[in-house]
This record gives structure tokens, sequence and C-alpha cells, in this order.
């Protein structure tokens, strides 16, 4: 048996096993400590492959879209942590009422004035930083956007199926050009292993990328097309395996006319 | 936050812009994105051989590094060792839910007036002469291999293909494959040992 798990390191080191022989030969290297270095050596060796594949200038457009997504995560995550201090605040302001009601009522007029100018005071502030943290974001999206000529951009609006109907959203495009912005919000974030793909559809339905959601089922993509935007008829988002389908598989989850 | 500009030409290492990219900063993973998108690119459309699909796993990728960066541990392995492994996992998946054989891309010049090969622009002059000497020291040790050492771990692991399945492609003994996989591996160490490549 350790003949046999010996004859698997460099497939190990590979990482071309099948579940079973990647079990043996773990098995293996906890009885066999001293085996793990040579293991470590062939593993470096093998990570060095990536770089023997001549380089490729990635589309601009990949980089846009990731950054995009990124952001978008952002915003969720800054949404996420500003709720608690909310809540804490709103606590304060009732203990500070109630204990300083039992010492006077004049006093405790005052002071609850006092408190709710400061707390809106807070609250704008609070709202002034997040009004500018997005308008940032946008504003470092369209930056990335291809040029389009305000005149002729259209925004069409998007409607969930009965799968999904408090999905909605809207695509942003000149009908002219092939390139859009797909803004969508209300879809649930879905399980591992699962995506959600926007397709174009004329004669038959055209893959037109992945879409990610935050933990607010808000989602941005920015669809470039072979074919101009406004040749389509329709848009559509399904819910496919991660990585995406050549063609619809899975639960219809937007569907409108363009 | 720190532009990505001043991220590139401050030379931070891998290990400080993952780390960076941890606590949420953005212009660090969009540093290691211009870093190493190039190779990840490479690498993907070696593997699922069609551009568009290649595109996709290449943002998959990054967007995986942006949201597990946290758990990324140095002393388990290089930056680089780490993310190629994510890319090339899931350009395996694309590659075998399509489950075509990949379109084979040639390497070295060929390649290059096919996919139409230009510096990135967003990577500053050190790290494309950087990029540029490892992709060299590492063709140069591929190439101290022999075509049938090439080919045995290339189909292991640019295609996750098991000893079984290169055996059966190649017409050889499952013993062939196993030594020539251990030889092949063992060289290449040894050619990138003599040539100081760090990964």
């Amino acid at each position: 048996m350790d003949n046999h798990a010996e004859e698997l390191l460099p497939f190990y080191a590979l990482d071309a096993l099948t579940e079973e022989e990647r079990e043996l030969v773990e098995a293996y290297l906890a009885k066999h400590p001293e085996a793990r270095a040579q293991v470590d050596e062939m593993r470096r060796a093998g990570s060095a492959l990536p770089q023997s594949v001549s380089p490729v200038e990635p589309a601009p457009r990949t980089k846009a879209a990731l950054m995009a997504r990124i952001a978008a995560d952002e915003r969720a995550r800054s949404s996420a942590q500003s709720q608690p201090s909310r809540r804490v605040n709103r606590y304060e302001s009732f203990f500070r009422s109630f204990s300083l009601a039992a010492a006077a009522l004049a006093i405790v007029w005052v002071v609850v004035l006092n408190v709710q100018v400061v707390r809106l005071r807070s609250e704008i502030a609070k709202l002034n930083s997040a009004f500018a943290a997005q308008s940032n974001s946008l504003n470092q999206i369209i930056q990335k956007l291809p040029q389009t000529t305000p005149s002729t951009t259209i925004t069409v609006s998007l409607k969930g199926t009965k799968v999904e109907p408090n999905a909605q959203g809207q695509l942003i495009a000149d009908p002219g050009s092939q390139s859009a912005v797909l803004v969508v919000t209300g879809l649930p974030p879905l399980e591992p292993g699962k995506t959600y793909q926007v397709w174009l559809i004329a004669n038959a339905p055209v893959s037109a990328g992945l879409l990610t959601v935050d933990a607010n089922g808000q989602g941005v993509l920015i669809i470039t097309s072979q074919e101009a935007i406004g040749s389509f008829k329709s848009l559509g988002i399904s819910v496919e395996p991660q990585g995406g389908s050549p063609q619809p598989t899975g639960d219809i989850v937007v569907l409108s006319d363009l | 936050m720190r532009s990505n500009d001043e991220l590139t030409s401050s030379r931070l290492s891998d290990e400080v812009l993952v780390a960076q990219a941890a606590r949420g900063n953005n212009a660090a993973l969009e540093a290691l994105y211009d870093r190493y998108a190039s190779t990840v690119l490479g690498l993907t459309l070696k593997i699922v051989g069609d551009r568009a699909a290649a595109e996709d796993v290449l943002q998959e990728t990054f967007w995986r590094v942006w949201k597990s960066a946290d758990t990324y541990q140095p002393q388990r392995g290089s930056f680089t060792s780490w993310l190629f492994r994510i890319a090339r996992n899931l350009a395996i998946d694309v590659y075998r839910r399509r489950n075509t054989r990949p379109q084979v891309i040639p390497d070295g010049d060929d390649a290059a007036s096919v996919l139409e090969q230009t510096p990135d622009p967003n990577m500053d002059v050190a790290e494309q002469t950087q990029s540029a000497i490892k992709h060299k020291q590492v063709r140069s040790a591929m190439s101290s291999l022999s075509s049938v050492q090439k080919q045995v771990i290339e189909m292991a692991y640019f295609y996750g293909m098991t000893r079984q399945e290169i055996a059966e492609a190649t017409g050889e003994a499952l013993g062939t494959i196993h030594t020539r996989a251990r030889l092949a591996l063992q060289k290449l160490k040894e050619e990138l040992e003599r040539q100081k490549f760090e990964g």
C-alpha cells in the first residue's frame, strides 16, 4: 500500500488525483512525515507551471466588472456594519430620557430635545458620508464604462418572473452600441455552486455574463455584446450551475422585453 | 485608502497586499490583479480554450481572492501558488462541464501573434521585467524536459487528467506514466533551483 501511495505523490503534488487516491496519500503522509518535504518540493515545481504559458492581456471590461462587483460588495459590508450602531443610539437615547425624567420633567424636555438634535446631526453626518461613498463608487463605475452619448442612452425597466416576483432592475444602454449596464435588486443570494446568468435574446439566448448579487440582493453587471444592444428583443436572467451554461437550464428569475 | 499607483510603485509584497485586501482594501486587490491577471488569463485560456470563458474564470478567480483573502496562510505556500490553484481549479471545472477537448493554444512566438499580446499598461516596468524573467526561467526549465515528460505533467496539471486517463490517452503503461511524472517534477525542480527561480 505504501509503494502505491509513493507512486501517487507526483500526481498529488500536481493536484491530479481522484478523491479516493488523495485520501490514501494523505493517510500515508500522516504516517510518514519525512515524505512531506518531498511532496512540498514537487508541489513548488508544479506551481511554476502556469508561468510556462504565455501571459495574455485581459480585456479592460474584465477588470471593470470585477471592480464594480467589489464596490457593490463594499457597499453591502458598510451597510451591514452601520445597522448595529443605529440600534445603540436608540437605546442610549431612550435610557437618557428615562433617567432624566425621574429627576425633573422640565429638564427632561430640554435634554431630550438636545439629544434629538445631536442624534439628528449625527444621522445627517452619516448620511452625508454614505452619500459621498456611494457617489464615489458610482463615479468609479461610470469612469470605467465605455463612453456613450447621453442623448441616445435609454433605460429599460426589468421585472422578476413568478419565481422571483420581488426582483426588478434597469438596463441602461445606447441601443446602437454593444455595451450596457445592468442593475438588479431583489434577487436572493444563491447557494454555493449556483450563479445567476444574464441572457440577451434575439432569436436564441446569448450569454451576456454572470451576475453576482450581494447580501442585499443587489447586483451590477457591465454587459458587452458582439451585436448592438438594440438588436435584441428581450433580456432574461436564469439560475445556472457555477461558471454558467451555454444555454439557459435553470429557473428564469427575470424576463422583460427591451 | 492608498491609491493603486502607490501600492504598485512601492513594490509591496504579495503577502502584504493580500493582507490589506483581507481588511477590505480594494486598491490592494487591484494591485494584485494588475500584477498577475495576464498570467492567470494565459493559464485559464490554455485550459478552457475559449477567450470569453477564460476571462470569466479570471474575474471569478480574483473575486474568490477578494472574498477569501483572510483564509490565505503564507506559511502554507506562496500567494501565487494559492492564486494559480484557484484559477486552475475553476478553469478545469469549466472545461469538464463543457465536456470537450481543450483547444491547444500554442505557446511562445506563435501564441504571441495569435493572442495579440501587449504589455499590461497597469503593470509598472519593474513588474513587467520581473514577470518576463520568471516566464523565461520556467520555459527554459520546461525545455529541459523530454517531450514525453512534459506531456505527462501538462496533461495532469493543465487538464486535471488522472494517471489512468493519461495512460489511456498516450497508450503507455501506468508504471511508465508514474516514472515520467516523478522524473519530470524532479528535473523541473532542479532546473528552477539552478536558475534561482523565485515563485
